[in-house]
């Protein structure tokens, strides 16, 4: 790791992070906002339910809406957040190896006594950090907008946090595998479309597992079947099998990332 | 200092590197020369451990390229032959970026050179002309006072005065005993600093010479052009290689009879004179004929 040039990265990529914790946070924060006058609307939970099951799993609300919890953690963390942190880890993967080798600029860094570890190691640890970031902040803003801005309806705040670190972890893992595809490509345009199409692959196999019991198995193969936000939250997962295995699972892939990029011909 | 030895790596049969050898001693200024994509910046990018030979080695003070590459880039400064720096930074942040990661603290010989190149440091990165780009990486290749120095085409789209000033600093780090490799697409810019240049030609090295002897081979067209056709003909007459181009214009080739051709022009009115830049295609071939005729 090279300190000096965390800072830097990160100092860079802060117009873009913050742009993700903004974007992230304010919608959070109206999310619960609003849902004072959702719950106490009459009927919706019918109407919810007169919908078509797949449906109702694909708006991740299979159970109709009964808590604060189930309200965020279904319409927040199961959609726009997914899609936030997704276009986040995808980009900044490919920002932090394969742009710079395809510009030139890693030549640089690589001039410097850092090795080729210890730089890809310090750019890891950024894409991390920026990850890291986003769901703290996210999930502060959640715990103080329940706190603050709604009365008579409590967010189970170690749930809560639970389910962020889990959030956290899951797409650690999505991000070491976009890590290790930017880390091996001389190419930026073509690690972003490999990483993104790897990654909305995934998504669409989970879709798909939702959608019905016949192509319920198709669930199976994405790394969205770890990411299941209400079950989460209602701690019906085994957060530490779950988490563990998780982190083990981006820990490889970053040790991968690195080797591959010490090896390999650069064409700077 | 620097050393390559078989180094090969090939990327079509035609592509890449063969067999190549040559040797840099301590404080020596060594020219690469050669057209595009004859395998100049590839050497390059095997001296600074960017890729793996596939046979042979290079070296530098001793220590492998390729295994040994962060031991190499503390004694290296290095130059790119294209210039692209991180994105959103002033050039002085990216400046004191890489100082920080060499654990430099002194900024006296940077400053110095920045005063030296007049460049505005305070610029975005990506407001930079090509000239005030290159003129940084040369800073960022020489701040830290390296005992190696590897440039890739240095004095690319820098003006004249820029050309002269940077020449100036290569004949500095001379006295001091520096080790540098340049390369070059340029003859001129390669004569006036190094002491000895390579010739690398479709990935071969096919010259490996002393200045001294490149100089005595190197042939230079002078375009000339004379008041009337009297003049011409005692152009004609005379030992050196002439071809009328146009009405009262000829083109002499000189090489190595600098003497015979000043004293011939002295015998004419000479209305215009002008030398055309050589072409490395037309060095390379030279050379060959010149050694095909001592045999």
């Amino acid at each position: 790791m090279s300190g000096h040039l965390y800072v830097a990265m990160l100092k860079s990529h802060a117009k873009m992070l913050g742009g993700f914790i903004y974007g992230a946070a304010a919608y959070l924060i109206l999310i619960v906002w609003v849902y004072p006058s959702i719950a106490d609307m009459k009927g919706f939970n019918d109407m919810i339910q007169a919908l078509p099951e797949g449906m109702r799993k694909l708006v991740g609300m299979e159970n109709g809406i009964h808590s604060l919890a189930d309200y965020v953690a279904g319409e927040f963390y199961g959609l726009l957040f997914l899609i936030i942190l997704m276009i986040y880890v995808i980009l900044t993967a490919t920002r932090l190896m394969a742009r710079l080798v395809d510009q030139g600029s890693m030549a640089y860094l690589l001039a410097t006594p850092f090795s080729r570890e210890k730089i890809a190691a310090t750019q890891a640890a950024v894409l991390l950090t920026g990850l890291a970031l986003i769901v703290t902040f996210t999930t502060l803003s959640g715990i103080a907008a329940s706190e603050w801005l709604i009365s008579g309806y409590e967010l189970d705040i170690p749930s809560f946090i639970k389910l962020n670190v889990l959030t956290f972890l899951v797409f650690s893992v999505i991000a070491a595998y976009c890590f290790l595809i930017s880390a091996a490509s001389n190419d930026e345009k073509k690690a972003l479309g490999l990483s993104a199409g790897i990654t909305l692959g995934f998504y669409m196999l989970n879709l798909a597992g939702k959608l019905s019991d016949k192509t319920e198995w198709m669930g199976n193969f994405t790394i969205f079947k770890a990411y299941d936000p209400i079950k989460m939250i209602n701690n019906e997962t085994n957060a530490l099998l779950t988490g563990s295995a998780l982190g083990i699972t981006t820990l490889l892939l970053i040790t991968t990332s690195v080797i591959v990029f010490k090896k390999r011909n650069l064409p700077l | 200092m620097i050393k390559v030895e078989q180094l090969t790596k090939r990327f079509t049969p035609e592509k890449g590197l063969f067999d190549l050898n040559f040797d840099v001693k301590k404080g020596e200024v060594f020219g690469y020369i050669g057209p595009n994509g004859a395998g100049k910046s590839t050497t390059i990018r095997h001296l600074m451990g960017f890729m793996k030979p596939d046979t042979g080695e290079s070296s530098i003070n001793g220590l492998n390229c390729w295994n040994k590459s962060s031991d190499v880039q503390k004694l290296v400064g290095y130059l790119p032959g294209e210039i692209v720096f991180l994105e959103g930074m002033t050039g002085l942040r990216f400046l004191t970026l890489l100082q920080n990661m060499r654990k430099q603290t002194d900024t006296k010989k940077r400053d110095e050179l920045i005063e030296r190149f007049q460049l505005d440091v305070k610029t975005p990165i990506r407001k930079m002309s090509k000239g005030m780009k290159q003129k940084v990486g040369i800073i960022a290749a020489f701040m830290h006072e390296p005992e190696v120095l590897i440039l890739d085409e240095p004095t690319s789209g820098l003006d004249p005065l820029m050309q002269r000033v940077f020449i100036d600093l290569i004949l500095e780090e001379k006295q001091k005993n520096k080790t540098i490799l340049m390369s070059s697409h340029s003859f001129q810019e390669i004569e006036r600093t190094c002491d000895s240049a390579g010739m690398i030609k479709d990935g071969r090295l096919v010259a490996l010479e002393d200045m001294h002897s490149l100089r005595s081979v190197q042939r230079r067209v002078f375009d000339v052009k004379v008041k009337n056709e009297i003049d011409v003909d005692i152009i004609l007459q005379s030992s050196l290689q002439a071809e009328v181009t146009g009405k009262n214009s000829i083109h002499v080739t000189v090489q190595g009879n600098d003497q015979d051709f000043v004293q011939l022009l002295s015998q004419c009115e000479v209305e215009h004179l002008d030398t055309r830049p050589q072409d490395l295609e037309d060095i390379f071939m030279h050379y060959y004929d010149r050694r095909d005729v001592a045999r």
